[in-house]
């Protein structure tokens, strides 16, 4: 809302200079968001907000400043109009939408341009001078927050007016030269044939005063608000009359608007005010006094009151106040539509005296009563602890992403839940997988010449059935760098599998990698992550397909993803304390060949079951193949550690179970000693 | 058998605790002389069971490999015995730079959220994630904010392609601040309740410098007996030069909210944050708690009352840190992720 400083002291001199009145308006809730000088003039953009229609104009935010200052403010002098025998009919077809319609008539008007006071005031607020018939309008809309409307009189069909619905298929072209189809969701103001105005939003060009212009009708309404919203947004069309009944307008206002308005135009244009028609529905359930007490306004605010200070606040917003017992009641003005309860009257009193001068406490919190599950909060925070030790790098990428992009990752057949009025194209799925998302970030780094990259990102995934927090790690490039180190060494599986089993271990669950048929992850290196059976994610080398379609090149990308929901619902178990041994560990250290297709895994499987209860470790050494080892074989070299809680072992069991052991190697898994 | 894997890690310890020219000569001796410990090894190969003599032998070989290796390393910094520089790398350069594997670093959002929790966990609140896919009633109606009024304008909202199970032909949405977090905690706890909301939210702003469609926030609120405005006052400010340094000076200046009655929004003098300018910044959105809200969480009318914020966490750290750009923190650019 502009505020021209100019305009302002035709009702009220603030005695304070333009800084001092800014903050003083800032200090009561009306922020000033810029300030501009206009010839002899300065204007202020304020912040009205949605609450208070009433200052959406330059006596309502007048009003304001005398109960912050205390001075006196000097209405305008309206004369009252009264409806007269010669009417002019007006139908409302809906009271629900209009409450009110206001006609005026004035014969015999001469339309020229506005006097100089009117041009500069209509100016002052950023609009174009046009005529004095028109330029009333805008400036009592200014004045008074009222919106109103002048109609060329001679081309309303018929005489008369239909406050109606659109009918399907009118059409209207409003006074911008638009042509705009209406709807049965748009109140018009029609004549006997057509509509001859969008009703609160913008008039049509047929029926807009020009010069040539003898009889005008002046209107002056109340509209249904919500209808008004919901218009306005249908056409995508807003204006400074829109704007306020969207907002609500004073009900008995319309009067006063109209008054004003018939006062200002019959002086310039010398006309005549032959016909008042006043249809009107006056709302239900007028309002009624609040109580209020000092001690319930001082509780709240931890601030001290006097009834005289309350009394001095309340009627300089023009509140009515009477006394009854300890309590105040209080009666809001009809322009003040939030004020519902005593709170609200407590905030005006906190406003008017200025927040700053409330002073300040700190709380007593109790013990709460909150039963809730640490198990979440503690889990992500080990899991961001462990990779950032391992050198991974935090992200948090956004939420959305789109179809095509989770067709790039092979993942066109996750069920994505769809937002409903995306901005983008871009960004019209709720991701259903994190990997769109961080490929995306690695690409970006990629471009900036980034190449090593190790990621983590801990965020929702979204699902009809609901949401889930979710780890995603992604690893590309070499490894960390030692100079010493004459080789760069790429990371492999290996480097993402230590990053999870360090992850795991710190969560002190025990995961099994087992086969995996993601078809993003490249098959000859993928893995799927299963908790006691349970699917926990997929873990591998993205496919090359995947890469390709991302425009990667040269460099291979480790990923994995694991679900969290259902590590914060394990039950959690304690590790319990392991006594150090007190006896001695055998260490054998075996090398074996065995067919390429022999997992690791079922090697130490097969140690362990036949290990008896003395054999207490399996630690891998090496793997190697070359020029002494059969093709179709592979080469593992692994330790087997026996060792007893209770006593030192002896030579010759540790060789009996040793060789139960190779035996049971050779005979389940074709291992052959080297 | 011997354990080769015990002779070798000690041989690799007493080669780290070489200090002068003379120890490592007896060094040499013992590993790699005549009758020492390689030799025995391969002297044990007569004798040992046929499966065995393989692994006996690689082991050896390799001991040998190894500790010549570590001779020569060892050989090229040591000092004659008894001189001053014994137990000294004579050679390094000191200047070259040291090695240590790199520690990845948590993303700015995370350090700002777990800065702003830690203050208020210390000040007795507890942290509470609630969900990011809303209802209309948790978001908005709940919020005292009626469906169709223009303070829902502020709140604008991207709804998704899926109904509410609770209402009838209502769609559920993405929340549009962390207010609805206070409706769910409610809902289910009577008070006294100090709980912070910190997460996501969403509204569909065209992206550009300082709009973007996904930020973060960190709702808060307290409920109890007798809670008083100028109980958040001192809160509010006590947690911001926490924040940001204790010479700030703030400004609670009234406002709208639905939710809230009376309500502020708090800003923070440029100047004292070290930015320089003679400018307020705002910085967050509070007041008391709205007897609506009660209300519709089903509290018993006029027992309790309580406030609640809600501040933005892209703001806090842009302005703590003097960043410019709030696409930056979604970016990732690691040159970015690396100076925090």
């Amino acid at each position: 809302m502009k505020l021209s400083l100019n305009w302002l002291k035709d009702y009220i001199d603030p005695k304070l200079s333009t800084e001092k009145l800014m903050d003083r308006l800032v200090m009561a809730g009306w922020d000033v968001e810029s300030r501009q000088t206009l010839g002899s003039d300065t204007v202020l953009e304020v912040e009205i907000t949605p609450n208070r229609p009433d200052c959406l104009s330059v006596l309502g935010l007048a009003r304001e400043i005398g109960a912050i200052t205390g001075k006196k403010i000097k209405y305008p002098k309206i004369k009252n109009y009264k409806p007269t025998s010669n009417t002019i009919p007006i139908n409302i077809e809906d009271k629900k939408d209009c409450s009110r319609h206001i006609g005026t008539l004035i014969r015999e008007a001469t339309v020229a341009d506005s006097p100089a006071w009117l041009q500069e005031r209509v100016n002052a607020v950023s609009l174009r001078p046009i005529n004095n018939a028109v330029d009333v309008t805008n400036f009592v809309l200014m004045e008074t927050g009222q919106p109103l409307h002048v109609f060329d009189y001679d081309k309303i069909v018929g005489g008369k007016i239909v406050v109606r619905r659109a009918k399907a298929g009118e059409k209207i072209t409003t006074i911008d030269g638009v042509e705009r189809a209406l709807d049965a969701s748009i109140l018009v103001i029609a004549d006997a044939q057509k509509p001859v105005a969008i009703a609160g939003i913008m008039g049509g060009k047929d029926t807009e005063v020009t010069f040539s212009t003898k009889n005008i009708l002046l209107e002056s309404a109340h509209f249904d608000m919500t209808l008004m919203r919901r218009a306005s947004r249908r056409l995508g069309l807003r204006s400074d009359s829109s704007y306020r009944f969207e907002r609500n307008v004073d009900w008995p206002g319309v009067l006063v608007g109209a008054n004003r308005a018939t006062d200002l135009l019959l002086e310039p244009t010398k006309g005549h005010c032959t016909a008042r028609t006043d249809a009107a529905y006056a709302p239900k359930g007028s309002f009624k006094p609040i109580k209020i007490t000092v001690d319930e306004i001082e509780n709240l605010l931890g601030l001290k009151v006097t009834l005289a200070d309350l009394k001095r606040i309340f009627t300089s917003l023009d509140f009515q106040v009477s006394l009854k017992g300890p309590s105040l009641m209080v009666l809001a003005p009809s322009f003040r539509g939030d004020v519902k309860q005593s709170v609200d009257l407590i905030e005006e009193v906190a406003r008017t005296i200025g927040f700053d001068r409330i002073p300040t406490s700190l709380p007593q919190i109790r013990a709460q009563n909150l039963i809730m599950d640490p198990r979440p909060a503690q889990i992500k925070k080990i899991i961001r602890e462990t990779l950032m030790a391992g050198g991974v790098d935090e992200v948090v990428t956004l939420s959305m992403t789109n179809a095509k992009d989770l067709a790039k990752c092979r993942q066109e057949n996750l069920k994505a839940v769809r937002v409903f009025n995306p901005l983008t194209v871009d960004q019209q799925l709720m991701r259903p997988s994190l990997l769109p998302s961080l490929l995306s970030i690695v690409a970006g780094n990629f471009n900036h010449g980034q190449k090593n990259l190790c990621l983590f990102e801990i965020a929702k995934r979204y699902f009809h059935e609901g949401e889930k927090t979710t780890l995603a790690v992604l690893l590309t490039g070499s490894r960390y760098q030692d100079w010493r180190l004459s080789r760069k060494e790429q990371m492999e599986f290996f480097d993402l599998k230590g990053a999870l089993k360090n992850v795991l271990d710190a969560l002190g669950v025990d995961v099994s990698f087992q086969a995996s048929q993601e078809s993003f992850l490249d098959e000859a290196c993928r893995s799927a992550l299963k908790l006691n059976g349970q699917a926990l994610g997929a873990a591998g080398k993205l496919d090359r397909s995947v890469l390709k379609n991302w425009d990667i090149k040269h460099q291979d990308i480790y990923f994995a993803e694991i679900d969290l929901e259902t590590l914060f619902v394990l039950p959690q178990k304690r590790r319990p304390f392991k006594p150090l041994p007190e006896f001695p560990a055998v260490v054998r250290d075996v090398s074996v060949s065995v067919k390429k297709d022999v997992a690791y895994g079922s090697i130490e499987d097969v140690c362990r079951c036949h290990g008896g209860d003395i054999l207490c470790d399996v630690q891998f050494i090496e793997r190697y193949a070359g020029d002494k080892i059969t093709p179709g074989s592979k080469g593992l070299v692994f330790s087997l550690i026996y060792q007893s809680p209770k006593r030192t072992l002896r030579e010759e069991e540790v060789y009996r179970t040793h060789q139960t052991i190779l035996q049971a190697l050779n005979t389940k898994l074709g291992a052959t000693l080297r | 058998m011997h354990n080769f894997q015990q002779i070798q890690q000690q041989a690799r310890e007493e080669a780290q605790g070489l200090s002068d020219v003379k120890a490592l000569g007896a060094y040499r001796l013992k590993y790699l002389g005549k009758k020492g410990i390689v030799a025995e090894i391969f002297a044990s190969l007569s004798a040992a069971v046929p499966q065995d003599k393989a692994a006996i032998g690689k082991a050896a070989n390799d001991l040998r490999a190894l500790v010549t290796q570590w001779i020569e390393e060892k050989s090229k910094g040591l000092a004659p015995a008894g001189s001053p520089l014994a137990g000294q790398d004579a050679g390094i350069d000191p200047s070259l730079p040291g090695t240590a594997a790199v520690l990845g670093r948590p993303h700015l959002l995370t350090q700002t959220i777990d800065e702003i929790i830690d203050v208020f966990e210390k000040l007795g609140f507890a942290s509470i994630e609630t969900p990011e896919i809303e209802t209309e009633f948790h978001n908005f109606t709940g919020l005292n904010i009626a469906l169709d009024h223009p303070s829902r304008d502020a709140f604008d909202t991207f709804y998704l392609d899926q109904d509410d199970p609770g209402a009838k032909g209502r769609r559920l949405l993405l929340r549009s601040h962390t207010s609805p977090g206070q409706i769910r905690i409610m809902k289910e706890h009577k008070p006294p309740l100090a709980v912070i909301v910190p997460g996501r939210v969403y509204r569909p702003d065209a992206v550009d410098a300082s709009h973007s469609l996904m930020f973060h926030q960190v709702e808060g609120f307290l409920v109890d007996r007798k809670v008083q405005f100028s109980d958040l006052k001192g809160l509010l400010m006590e947690f911001c030069k926490r924040f940001f340094g204790s010479s700030l000076k703030m400004r609670f200046r009234p406002h709208f909210f639905p939710f809230t009655e009376p309500s502020a929004e708090v800003d923070i003098s440029a100047e004292t944050l070290g930015i320089g300018k003679k400018k307020w910044l705002e910085i967050l959105g509070c007041g008391m708690i709205n007897p609506k809200v009660f209300e519709a969480v089903g509290y018993p009318s006029g027992k309790y009352t309580g406030f609640a914020f809600g501040l933005g966490v892209e703001r806090m750290a842009m302005l703590k840190y003097g960043i410019n750009d709030i696409r930056l923190f979604y970016q990732n650019d690691v040159r970015f992720l690396r100076q925090f």
